[in-house]
Parts: C-alpha cells; sequence; structure tokens
C-alpha cells in the first residue's frame, strides 16, 4: 500500500480507551482519503440528526494519501464533523504540519466520539499513544498551550518534533463560531469545529513519530515533483504574488473588479480599497514567509506588529481577514486587522464566521433596531477598537457578547431582521460579493460547507485568468465552471493537496505525480469523479441532515438590491437563473435531490 | 570545490529538503527522521541542518551566538549528532546518517527541491 498507512485510530473519550483499526483498502479506493474518508466514516456512523454537540458525534481528523511523502503542497489534513454552526457537514482544512506528522506518527485517521468528563488532551508521541489530563491548559490561548505542552516534554528537541492542533477558549466554551488552530495557523473552514471539540472536552491533539510513508514509484515521483516545482517556480502568480504577499495580493484585483464586500455588503469598497493595498501591508509588517509542509509557495506570513497600540507576533491578515475583518466591517487600518486576526488565532475564533457576526451586528446599530445598550458593546462601523473588543468579548462569552457568539443568523433573527445576515446555511459569507462575481455566487448558495470560496475556487478563472479568461459579471458556462471546480477542490483535499498550485498548474499537471506515489494509472477524469462523489456524498448527509435545495439560495440583498457603487454598479446575482443549469449538470433534480441513477453511476446507491 | 550555502533568512520551514534527501537515499521512503539535512526551528526562524559529524558525547561548553542583535544557542546550528541532539541516526539500525552530497554532477536533492532560496549549490 503507497502513501497511505492504511491505520486509524479510535479514541472513546467517554471511556478513556482507545483501539488500533485497520482501514480497508476498498474504503480508501472509493473516498481516496482526507474529506472523502472522512465523511464517509462520519455519515456511516452517527444519524444526521445528531446533536452537533453531543457525544455522539464523531471528530474526524484525516490525511490524505500524498501528505507527507513530499508531493508538492502535500500538507493538507482535514478535520470532518458535524458542524455546531450550521448543522451541516463541516471540514476544516489544516495548513502547517500537522497533517504530515499524523502521518509519521503511523496514523492515516484518527476518529474521536464520546465526551471526557474533564479536559483531556490526545497525544501520540513515538508510538505511545495517551489520553492526558489537560486541567492546566484549559482557559489558555492557543500558543500558551502549545508552549505549554511543548515544554511539559522537557526535551527542547522532541518539542520542536512535535505538532500540535488545539482550541481556544472560544472553542471551550462552545461557542459556534469557533475553529481549530495547528502551528499558529487558522484552519480554512473551521467554523463549528472548534466548539464540538470543545464538547468533547478535548483541548488538543499532539503527533510526532518515526513511520514512514511508501511512494511507489521513487525516482518517478522524485522526477515528477522536481517538474512541477519549477513550473510553479515559472508561473507569475504562485513565484511571485502568492509568494510576496499571500493571499493578500487579491485585494487589489478585487477592488478593480467590484468584488470587495464593505460594511456587511452594503456596498462595495471603492477608496478604502487604495489604503490597504500590498504596499501597505510592507508598511505596516515586517513580512516573513512561512511554507506549509512541502509547500514551494509558502503564501503564508508572519509578522511583527510593531505600533505602539497593538504589538505581538502572529500571522499576516490573508484576504480573508481583510475582507471578512476589515473591509466588511468598514475598517482599513492594517495594523487593526492583523490584531484582530491575532485575537482569532488566540482565541480559536474563524475569522470569517466572527467578522461575519460582528459586521451584522454593526448593521442592526446602523438600522436602529438594535442598540448599544441591547448588546452591552459599541459596535460602529469603521472603528477598530470595537471590533477588537467584540472578539475577545464573544471568544470567553463574557458579558453580553455572548450573544453574539451565536452567530451572525441568530443574532439576526433575534433582533427580527433576518435580511441583515450575509450569510448561507447559517454560515457568514466569505468576502467576495457575489453580485459581481457570478460563479462565485453560484458557488456560495450550492457549497455543503457554507458560501466558503475555498471550496471552489472559481477566482483563478474569475479574477485571475489563470487558465481561461470569464467574465466575471457574466453567467455563460458558469455552472460548468462551478461543478468542476467543486469537484477538483474535493478530490485534492481528499489527496491532501492545497488549492493554491491551481493557480500555476493545471489539474492534469497533478495528475502524474498522484499515480507515480500511489502506484495507480487514474486519468484525471477519474480522479473529478471521486471528487464527484465525495460532493454528492457531502450532499446526502445534509439532505438527511435537514439541509436542502431550499436552503441553495443567496440572501436577498444579492439577489433584489444591485450593487450601488464600483466597477460592477447596477448588478444583481443570478443564481437562481443558473441553479437549474448546475442541478442538470450534477445529475439532480429540480429539488436539487441526487437522482438514482447519479449515484449509482457514483457508485453510492446501496 | 561545489558547496551548499544555507541562508537561513530565506527558510520558510517547508521541509520539504527532508523529504527529498530521504526519498533519494532510501527508495520510495518519505521520512524526515531518515534524511540527512533537517530544519530547525526557533521562534519564526529556521536553521536548515545538514548532518555532520557523529560523537557519542555533549559538549561540555554552551556557547551562545549573536546573529542579527539576537542570541541563539550555539546548539541550533551545530551540525553534529550528539546524545544532546540524536538527530540523524537510521532509527532501525542505529547507523549514523551524513551528507553525501548526493546527485551527478553534483546537485543535491535537498537544493533541487529548495524553492525559497535558502539552499543553494555555489562553486568557489
Amino acid at each position: 500500500m503507497y502513501g497511505w498507512l492504511g491505520r486509524c485510530l479510535r479514541v472513546n473519550l467517554s471511556k478513556g480507551a482507545f483501539a488500533i483499526e485497520e482501514i480497508s483498502r476498498e474504503l480508501m479506493e472509493r473516498f481516496v482519503g482526507g474529506r472523502g474518508l472522512g465523511i464517509k466514516m462520519l455519515s456511516d456512523e452517527i444519524a444526521p440528526g445528531t446533536d452537533p454537540l453531543s457525544p455522539e458525534n464523531r471528530i474526524i481528523f484525516v490525511s490524505g494519501p500524498l501528505v507527507g511523502t513530499g508531493a508538492v503542497t502535500g500538507a493538507s489534513c482535514n478535520v470532518v464533523t458535524k458542524s455546531a454552526l450550521s448543522g451541516t457537514a463541516a471540514c476544516a482544512k489544516l495548513r502547517g504540519h500537522f497533517g504530515a506528522e499524523l502521518k509519521y506518527s503511523g496514523f492515516d485517521m484518527i476518529i474521536v466520539e464520546g465526551k471526557a468528563e474533564s479536559p483531556v488532551i490526545l497525544s501520540i508521541l513515538d508510538d505511545k499513544i495517551a489520553i492526558q489530563p489537560a486541567l492546566e491548559y484549559w482557559g489558555r490561548t492557543t500558543s500558551e498551550t502549545e508552549n505549554l505542552f511543548k515544554k511539559s516534554l522537557g526535551d527542547p528537541w522532541a518539542a520542536r518534533e512535535t505538532y500540535l492542533l488545539t482550541i481556544g477558549p472560544a472553542g471551550e466554551k462552545q461557542v459556534p463560531l469557533a475553529n481549530v488552530i495547528n502551528d499558529g495557523f487558522l484552519s480554512v473552514g473551521g467554523a463549528g469545529i472548534g466548539a464540538v471539540m470543545g464538547s468533547k472536552n478535548l483541548k488538543a491533539v499532539a503527533v510526532k513519530g518515526n513511520h514512514s510513508v511508501t511512494v511507489a514509484d521513487g525516482s518517478r515521483f522524485v522526477q515528477v515533483v522536481t517538474t512541477l516545482i519549477n513550473k510553479l517556480n515559472g508561473a507569475p502568480l504562485t513565484s511571485q504574488s502568492m509568494s510576496s504577499w499571500g493571499s493578500a495580493f487579491f485585494v487589489g484585483l478585487c477592488h478593480e473588479k467590484g468584488i470587495l464586500p464593505f460594511k456587511n455588503f452594503q456596498s462595495s469598497s471603492i477608496e478604502e480599497a487604495r489604503r490597504i493595498g500590498t504596499e501597505a501591508l510592507a508598511e505596516a509588517f515586517a513580512l516573513r514567509s512561512r511554507g506549509c509542509f512541502a509547500c514551494p509557495i509558502a503564501c503564508i506570513k508572519k509578522t511583527n506588529v510593531q505600533d505602539p497600540r497593538f504589538q505581538g507576533k502572529g500571522m499576516a491578515p490573508t484576504y480573508l481577514a481583510i475582507g471578512a475583518l476589515g473591509l466588511n466591517c468598514g475598517i482599513t487600518d492594517l495594523t487593526a486587522i492583523g490584531m484582530a486576526n491575532m485575537i482569532c488565532a488566540e482565541m480559536g475564533l474563524d475569522p470569517i464566521a466572527a467578522g461575519g457576526t460582528v459586521a451584522t451586528a454593526m448593521e442592526l446599530i446602523q438600522r436602529g433596531v438594535a442598540t448599544n445598550e441591547d448588546l452591552k458593546a459599541d459596535l460602529r462601523f469603521g472603528h477598530a477598537e470595537d471590533l477588537l473588543q467584540a472578539l475577545t468579548l464573544m471568544a470567553t462569552k463574557k458579558g453580553h457578547a455572548k450573544r453574539m457568539g451565536q452567530g451572525a443568523k441568530a443574532l439576526a433573527h433575534e433582533f427580527g431582521n433576518p435580511q441583515v445576515f450575509m450569510g448561507v446555511k447559517a454560515i457568514p459569507m466569505a468576502p467576495f460579493d457575489p453580485r459581481a462575481i457570478q460563479g462565485m455566487g453560484l458557488h456560495y448558495a450550492t457549497s455543503n460547507y457554507g458560501p466558503h470560496h475555498l471550496y471552489a475556487y472559481t477566482f483563478i478563472d474569475e479574477v485571475l485568468s489563470a487558465h481561461e479568461s470569464c467574465d466575471p459579471r457574466s453567467t455563460e458556462g458558469k455552472p460548468e465552471l462551478v461543478k468542476r471546480y467543486q469537484d477538483t477542490t474535493a478530490v485534492m483535499d481528499c489527496l491532501g493537496l492545497c488549492n493554491w498550485p491551481l493557480m500555476g498548474l493545471k489539474f492534469n499537471n497533478m495528475v502524474p505525480m498522484v499515480n507515480s506515489c500511489l502506484g495507480t494509472g487514474y486519468k484525471a477524469e477519474d480522479l473529478l469523479q471521486m471528487g464527484e462523489r465525495i460532493w454528492n456524498l457531502e450532499r446526502l448527509f445534509n439532505m438527511q441532515a435537514g439541509i436542502t435545495g431550499e436552503h441553495d439560495t443567496l440572501p436577498e440583498r444579492f439577489l433584489r438590491e444591485p450593487l450601488p457603487d464600483g466597477p460592477a454598479k447596477g448588478q444583481t446575482s443570478r443564481v437562481e437563473e443558473m441553479l437549474p443549469d448546475y442541478y442538470r449538470l450534477r445529475g439532480w433534480d429540480s429539488q436539487g435531490r441526487p437522482l438514482a441513477d447519479t449515484l449509482k453511476a457514483l457508485q453510492l446507491g446501496e | 570545490m561545489a558547496r551548499i550555502k544555507i541562508d537561513h533568512t530565506k527558510c520558510t520551514g517547508c521541509r520539504h529538503c527532508e523529504t527529498a534527501c530521504s526519498l533519494n537515499h532510501v527508495a520510495g521512503v518519505a521520512n524526515p527522521r531518515r534524511a540527512r539535512i533537517r530544519v530547525f526551528r526557533e521562534g519564526n526562524t529556521f536553521f536548515p541542518t545538514i548532518a555532520g559529524p557523529f560523537v557519542d558525547a555533549a559538549c561540555t561548553s554552551k556557547n551562545q551566538l549573536m546573529i542579527g542583535g539576537q542570541t541563539y544557542n550555539m546548539c541550533l546550528i551545530c551540525r553534529a549528532s550528539c546524545p544532546e541532539k540524536p538527530f540523524f541516526i537510521e532509527a532501525e539500525t542505529g547507523f549514523p546518517l551524513k551528507c553525501d552530497f548526493c546527485g551527478v554532477p553534483p546537485s543535491p536533492s535537498c537544493v533541487r527541491w529548495c524553492n525559497s532560496g535558502a539552499l543553494e549549490l555555489v562553486e568557489d
């Protein structure tokens, strides 16, 4: 067996017991790994109606077969569970080194069930598996937890080889907006997962090990990877833009196309974006590139905030943070955005979900339906100190920000203004205005994991024109584009690859790497079909959990209110027009239910 | 003579060099602990370190090193494998590992896969 280790660790926290299980070859071939295997195990093991915060819910940490092999960007590990925020399946993508170390520790997958009586840390250190009490870690921020745990090992060299995945105070308090953090990196799409970990009293997972991952055809694999590195190096987007600025360079591009949201998607940021471009980023921070495991791009930027108001070390704001925590809350001060991002990482909050909630609260106050007294916090668009205060309070459930911790949707409903909530399936929206980028809008409406751009990166063609140039404002060919990117992303997550290389490589370029690693003879279509299988499986799980075709829509604002300003002025999202085509392409009926024939073709029917 | 130039200010800590080394020396096996190059992290800085001498006793004197206004423990950049820093040892056999400047003409696999510019082959 190549790439895979074929071993799964099952931990029952209620009993304090664990067992090592074998993963069958058939499962691996059908569901590949990562997100695919995770969702398969989840839908097999829990009833779709399970309460996400109950001990019956599972939380599954699963790496893909290419993780840790040295495959280009083969670092992504997925955390799959039923989300506490949306009630759908949730799948976070972890960056950094945790995924690779999980493989080296001897396991492809860890399934955690039950609930510990008191806080625990699960550790797999050189084949010694332990569920150790973690009372002294409870209440600590993520970096404190990591440092304390590493110190407790008593050997600085062993500490350097140990990688941790932790939750912060937000996860402990079961705030539905909580995310998981590893190596100081916020996970992608992890809203609602931190709370599940917290409900199990699982503070952290630590891994370290000495196991080898084998590759089918070593010399061919080395050759292919070398070619891919050179290709990435030759592509301007991956070698220059991403490597220098991380995803923050999108700010300028999105500004030009009118995609940047402003003040809870009320308009598109025009003047403000100028103050926040890449040059400003360099002025505000001393940047240093950090790479995830085996990544030649190194898009993550570590910073040292020098500003006397806020000081500290953290991750430079990515496009996501700038959009969701910054512009969407009306804030253009980069240092403050960087600080907000750091609070999210320390407290274990998801920046999109938390930013979306603050923006919703700000709009409620702006409209006069809620007052500062109601929320017991000053929340004004454009005031950085309001945002920073709200984030800390939300994470710790202190004061009256407790209400905000329940998420943007709950908040908007509570004040009788549900139309103020900018999100889909109870998850706030990633900072791309769907009125100005139609394909992304369709993806937001149909995504199994809520409106998050990293589950279908249509942006690569719609704005960056990396492979084909399409007009973001046109709907032509968008259903095909969205389906293709959704399937591609699904299979890449399963394999354990990051999405960014798609900016410099075609998916076809990666097929030889997959084959030489796993010893298979897949064609690109075979892999995309696997992606489609995963997408449908997730859809089925969500449907059984009560999230159906009627949730495949966008908030009223995008459908009825034309964009008031910017290059895309006057546009609305035409998602309703594209949806029937999308369903047809997917082989679903008019209600968005997969047809029996579709499931049969994907080998999903019983 | 060709040599490997290490620029720790450029290292992104992706550890691609480690897997490259492992895959190149043990056919089809990726395992950083079998690599002859390791990347050691200290705060936000990374030090790529290539396997050097194998010693069976740790140093009795400890040195501190100032780089760019910051003090580092010199063990961090020391290339030796010692009881206090037990790296570069083949786990199954206990055999010490050493960089053999692999590749013909010399183009070590770690350098080939390093995209950050931290590892570079120079002639002098």
